[in-house]
């Protein structure tokens, strides 16, 4: 079967387009924006996925948490943290639609980070994604988006979402 | 106490015991005779609690300074820490940073070992030398002693037992802070590398909690009643209550705050063990920091989350979701420390020296006894690194 059956991948490929332009254009509302009511995002490490270990580095498990990750970054800790500028670059690797319309997708993604301090540019993490998404009045929307690293030790702290 | 020798690099320490020469982070030379002095000194280092290799043939790596290490829980149960080494010509036997085996063979000429660090095997040997006796060749033990279920390792004969050189405003806390009996369950790692010294990594204090972390003031949570205690050999215990307010107002699920509360704690306990150690019990997470500094610059942090295995099934949970995002790399009350740890370690990239102020009653004292609030139970732990360095402090 083909990874790509009859799916719109249009409109996948839009809104993934959507979500690292909010993240490396510094939009957290655009980021917000990409998910549905009934959405989550998470990111963790290959570690804890392989050896079944929940915890994250961030675990949004609803529409109230993502909201507060915005809050996060762009109030309780702007003026504390050091801020760097992030390009993701992302492969669409799969996209299934299951019986209940939910289409299951899988990006390869690798971030680069570049400081505003030293600017010289570094890997952040590499990994893939792991998507829920759904369609709502002609757009796909996350209804859930699992960020896996490899990376399992970062190189450094980590601001923004992934 | 180490004395210094010829090769140590000379520094100047001021004498007012509230001032550490910024130099002291980064300067050339001090991380080999800090690896000497500290890290294969008289000091346990924490390696691995039994919740993260709970069955026999799990082991995980470590690092103790630059010497790579692992913990393996034995087929009796006993869990031991080897020097990663075959104790023929040096191959690491273990490549992952965790995982399960049956036996430790080494793949270059099959010497095997069992759990327990005996050499079973070992191909050809009716060539070897006349005197080889497998007996003396088991894999390289450290010395262990476990603390309800967190195993610590020396690289001395001569460090203290663990809880003499704990004591008890230590270890009592920490025993609070691993459950009370130490029955945990692993939930998950974050690890991280900041790029600070490690030294850097360590300054930790009451002063800056309510002034740093604005999610503190913006979520209306106050610092009860509390205390920090500073050991001689320079631990530190902060044991605070947390006064949550009824509603969060600041946060659209303020559940994530929740404080479920168990017994063992009013609501923070964050407790440092000489050299570089982390262990915290905030709210209802429960957290230990294994730390390995990347030489002088750079300090890799493991921080380990459990629950306990009385939780139910919505505690676990709980748990799980203020781990996440609470403390960590990314945690809404703690990444701005490990912003402050880069800051520092860049603004000490400059003259003079680093002053701690807040709680000094005299200039020329090392205080045992300090406010809650204050930043000078760091100076304890500066003077033992002092003390075991050999660094003279100027005269008065």
């Amino acid at each position: 079967m083909s990874k790509f059956s009859s799916v719109n991948k249009e409109l996948i490929e839009i809104l993934n387009n959507e979500y690292i332009s909010a993240l490396n254009d510094f939009n957290m509302d655009n980021w917000l924006a990409c998910f549905s009511q009934q959405g989550q995002y998470i990111l963790t490490a290959e570690e804890n996925i392989r050896r079944n270990l929940p915890v994250a580095f961030m675990l949004d498990d609803c529409y109230a948490r993502l909201k507060d990750r915005v809050k996060q970054v762009m109030e309780i800790q702007y003026d504390s943290s050091e801020h760097y500028q992030m390009r993701h670059f992302t492969q669409l690797i799969s996209a299934t639609e299951s019986e209940n319309g939910v289409i299951e997708t899988k990006f390869n993604f690798s971030v680069y980070y570049t400081p505003r301090d030293t600017h010289q540019t570094e890997t952040l993490c590499v990994g893939k994604y792991e998507d829920s998404i759904v369609i709502e009045k002609g757009e796909a929307l996350f209804q859930k988006r699992v960020a896996i690293v490899d990376t399992n030790v970062l190189p450094r702290y980590v601001v923004y979402p992934v | 106490m180490s004395t210094k020798n010829n090769s140590t690099p000379s520094l100047d320490w001021p004498a007012k015991t509230n001032h550490v020469p910024k130099e002291v982070f980064e300067m050339e030379g001090l991380w080999e005779e800090e690896l000497k002095n500290i890290f294969y000194g008289e000091e346990w280092h924490p390696i691995v609690h039994r919740a993260e290799i709970p069955n026999p043939g799990d082991y995980k790596a470590a690092q103790l300074g630059e010497i790579n290490v692992f913990a393996v829980h034995g087929d009796d149960g006993e869990i031991r820490v080897f020097q990663n080494t075959c104790t023929h010509r040096g191959t690491s036997l273990v490549t992952e940073s965790s995982g399960n085996k049956k036996e430790l063979e080494c793949p270059y000429h099959r010497w095997l070992f069992n759990l327990e660090g005996d050499l079973v095997g070992c191909p050809g040997d009716r060539e070897f030398s006349p005197d080889f006796d497998k007996k003396d060749y088991g894999l390289l033990k450290l010395r262990v002693e476990a603390f309800y279920g967190l195993y610590f390792a020396t690289m001395s004969d001569k460090t203290p037992p663990l809880k003499e050189y704990f004591g008890e405003s230590f270890y009592e806390p920490l025993q609070r802070l691993l459950g009370g009996d130490g029955r945990l369950n692993l939930i998950g790692y974050q690890k991280v590398i900041y790029d600070c010294n490690w030294k850097a990594y360590c300054d930790n204090d009451g002063y800056h909690g309510a002034l740093l972390h604005k999610a503190f003031a913006m979520l209306n949570w106050q610092g009860g009643q509390g205390t920090q205690i500073v050991t001689k050999n320079g631990h530190l215990c902060f044991d605070s209550e947390l006064t949550m307010p009824d509603h969060v107002d600041a946060l659209e699920d303020g559940s994530i705050l929740d404080f479920k509360g168990t017994e063992t704690s009013n609501g923070s306990i964050v407790l440092m063990s000489f050299p570089i150690t982390v262990y915290t019990k905030h709210m209802d997470m429960l957290n230990i920091r294994y730390s390995f500094p990347k030489g002088p610059k750079g300090v890799e942090v493991h921080y380990a989350y459990f629950s306990h295995q009385d939780d139910d099934d919505e505690m676990v949970r709980h748990r799980i979701r203020q781990s996440s995002n609470l403390l960590g790399p990314c945690g809404l009350i703690s990444m701005e420390d490990a912003s402050v740890f880069s800051r520092i370690d860049k603004g000490n990239r400059t003259q003079g020296d680093a002053i701690f102020q807040k709680g000094v009653k005299d200039e020329y004292a090392i205080p045992l006894e300090v406010g809650q609030t204050d930043e000078t139970g760091n100076l304890a732990r500066w003077e033992r690194y002092r003390e075991l360095m050999g660094f003279e402090r100027r005269a008065k």
